[in-house]
């Protein structure tokens, strides 16, 4: 079963993340993991969905994605994210320009301070469009317009011209779409990108980021706690639990046949499913702390089927349970009847 | 796109068809205009209450320039005069009337109109002022940037115990201080005198100005190290950074001009303050400005130029927090005048 730990080695992989540790380093000898074994692929043209409860290290994976570690002092200590022959755990800062923002786009999570207030939605464009390389004016106008006009903004010469505080939520962050796909991107991460969104507003976002996936064939990265979302609109997920990842696979497998207790627990806690009337499932206990992460299997002490084996030794590495579906959890013999 | 059905945010049609707005947002030159009317009934009261401090506090100008004991008859002659033999509603309707002639009346002991008294006075203490802003803010800005953006352990905390340090300095002490050292000990820098055209006046408002920093720098680096610590834990930075946004324009567009508006407002605010501060600096550093005449004035009880001079200090502080808050406006959208 352990012969091969690592997931997804297809031929469609554009990124491969194996083995990533992320944190900070506090005082010299002090370092704080926030991130250890991340491990997955992003593949060609497929929205992966990235969940877990908050902590989790979702946001320090998108990060290592787009190098933005360093300036929340954070840093890769081991690992390697392999993305088309480079591997962006090891890029300097000169070396992370030319694939930040250019062949990774990312879509900020909040569409209240996603865009700069200070600057009209055409320059901020126009930086995204002309990458500090000359280009004539009208030129990048006439770009900006067609991004405005892709991610389906009425009348984008007004808006053009507008400051994010004039435009709603919704606006913003379809301007922050538009930005993020302006050199045309092989892959978007988008962390949550509908926080603080109404409702309605929320799955007009996701059509779009759909739509536009599917229009110029990128992979998209979406971060949620969604899962009644993420089950809609990815097609593979990774399940994180205290910074690790816990179950890999496609999002018909692991809604059939989830293969991590925490995956399930998961489920069970979702609204949108939850009888009307019964009380709410949650989850029990709260995740281990960054820095205070017990031996072997940071879900035992919340996991109703802890085994004496599960709370020892490393934390448990992800296996290839069924073909192309990998999950940490060391007795998922034990999980035949409880899914669903 | 194979269906260019054009969606809307159900938020953006919400405010198109007019719910969920309020009132109809006023242009920023409206908003302008009417600050300038608030300004101008505020130098109004402040130039009321001058009106009345001068005259509520004991003494007045003919003991004062006579002397205690001179005989009955002079004094109601001089009284008659200087027009203080009416009473105080009357002098204060003339006094009113007279501004919108431009006649701020004429100093009781020289007879020099009080206008001619600003004509000459009034630039020292505007360039002090001026000189003070600019120093502050190129002393405070470069600091509060590099505190926040080398990350240097340990400098953010001897930064603040330097800026609390300053902080609990008082002005009049730095003055002596600097004037001392710089005046006296290394003599790079006048101890008195002034020079009224342009470069030529820096000479003299470079010491007094630093003092004024000694002051502002501690406050206002602190406001805008703390804002740009803000800043830089924002969300739009990021983006920024991956739209490969650089070097001076990363620093001004997504570094300081979004942090700058507290200290701008700040800025002005303290400016304010400082007016009362420059009539200090300008004994100690014998600049003929507003601030000394005012003092001069005082003691003699020459009521119309302690009047003028009061109302142009009401003026200048109303004005100063009114281009603080117009400034920082402009430099972020964010801030409503209101
Ligand atoms: N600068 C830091 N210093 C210390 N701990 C940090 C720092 N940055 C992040 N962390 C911790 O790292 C953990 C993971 O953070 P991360 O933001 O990646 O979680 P997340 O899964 O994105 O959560 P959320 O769903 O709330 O966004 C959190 O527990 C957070 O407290
Ligand atoms: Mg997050």
């Amino acid at each position: 079963m352990s012969a091969n730990p690592v997931p997804g080695v297809s031929p469609d992989s554009l990124v491969e993340i194996r083995d990533l540790v992320i944190g900070i380093q506090r005082t010299r000898k002090d370092r704080l993991i926030i991130v250890d074994s991340a491990n997955f692929d992003i593949r060609r043209a497929e929205t992966l969905g990235l969940v877990g409860e908050s902590g989790s290290g979702k946001t320090m994976v998108c990060r290592s994605l787009i190098g933005t570690l360093k300036r929340r002092s954070a840093s890769i200590f081991a690992g390697s994210i392999i993305f088309d022959g480079l591997d962006l755990a090891n890029l300097d800062e000169r070396q992370w320009r030319p694939v930040r923002g250019n062949r990774i786009g990312y879509v900020p999570q909040s569409a209240l301070t996603g865009p700069n207030p200070v600057m009209t939605v055409g320059k901020q464009l126009g930086e995204a469009v002309r990458r500090n390389r000359k280009r004539k004016d009208k030129d990048v106008r006439k770009r900006g317009m067609e991004l405005l006009d892709l991610v389906h903004i009425r009348r984008p010469e007004v808006v053009y011209d507008q400051y994010p505080f004039q435009l709603s939520g919704g606006m913003r962050q379809r301007v922050m779409i538009a930005a993020a796909i302006a050199q045309d991107p092989d892959i978007v991460v988008a962390d949550e990108p509908t926080t603080g969104l109404d409702v309605t507003v929320q799955a007009e976002i996701m059509k779009l980021l759909q739509e536009i996936r599917s229009e110029f064939n990128m992979s998209v990265v979406l971060v949620s706690h969604d899962l009644a979302l993420i089950d809609e609109v990815c097609d593979r997920l990774v399940v994180m639990h205290a910074g690790t990842c816990v179950e890999v696979g496609t999002v018909p497998d692991v809604a059939s046949t989830p293969l991590h207790p925490y995956t399930i627990a998961l489920n069970r806690s979702r609204i949108d499913i939850a009888t009307p009337g019964a009380p709410l499932v949650t989850i029990k206990g709260n995740p281990p702390a960054v820095g205070e992460w017990p031996p072997g299997c940071r879900f035992a002490e919340r996991c109703d089927l802890v085994q004496e084996d599960c709370a020892v030794g490393r934390n448990p590495a992800l296996v290839e349970v069924r073909p192309a579906h990998w999950s940490a959890c060391l007795h998922t013999e034990l999980l035949g009847g409880s899914h669903g | 796109m194979t269906a260019p059905t054009p969606t809307t945010d159900a938020e953006s049609a919400l405010k198109e068809s007019g719910h969920g707005d309020g009132p109809r947002p006023q242009s920023t030159g409206e908003k302008i205009l009417r600050r300038t009317g608030r300004a101008i009934i505020v130098a109004f009261w402040v130039m009321v209450v001058a009106f009345m401090l001068i005259r509520l506090s004991p003494g007045d100008p003919v003991t004062a320039a006579l002397g205690g004991d001179a005989a009955p008859e002079t004094v109601e002659a001089l009284r008659k005069t200087l027009g203080l033999d009416v009473d105080p509603l009357t002098q204060f309707w003339q006094y009113f009337t007279g501004l919108f002639q431009g006649d701020l009346g004429a100093s009781l002991i020289s007879g020099i109109p009080v206008t001619e008294m600003l004509r000459t006075n009034l630039p020292v203490t505007l360039w002090l002022i001026l000189t003070t802003v600019v120093m502050t803010l190129v002393i405070s800005i470069p600091l509060a940037m590099f505190i926040a953006l080398a990350r240097i352990p340990g400098l953010p905390y001897v930064f603040r115990t330097l800026t609390a340090i300053g902080l609990a300095l008082p002005s009049f002490l730095v003055a002596l201080i600097l004037l001392y050292q710089f005046g006296l000990v290394w003599g790079i820098a006048p101890i008195f005198g002034y020079d009224p055209t342009f470069p030529a006046n820096m000479q003299y408002l470079w010491l007094p100005a630093l003092v004024n920093c000694v002051v502002l720098v501690p406050v206002l680096s602190r406001v805008l190290y703390s804002s740009i610590l803000d800043t830089l834990d924002e969300e739009f930075v990021e983006t920024g950074v991956i739209r490969g946004v650089r070097s001076f324009r990363f620093f001004w567009f997504y570094v300081l001009r979004p942090s700058l508006a507290p200290t701008v407002v700040l800025l002005s605010y303290m400016m304010g303050v400082m007016v009362g501060s420059t009539v200090i600096l300008e004994i100690i550093f014998a600049l003929p400005g507003i601030g000394r005449e005012l003092v001069t004035a005082v003691t003699m009880r020459d009521y119309p130029v302690v009047q003028g001079i009061i109302l142009v200090f009401g003026i200048l502080v109303v004005f100063l927090s009114l281009l603080g808050d117009i400034v920082a406006s402009i430099l972020d959208p964010r801030v409503k005048l209101t």
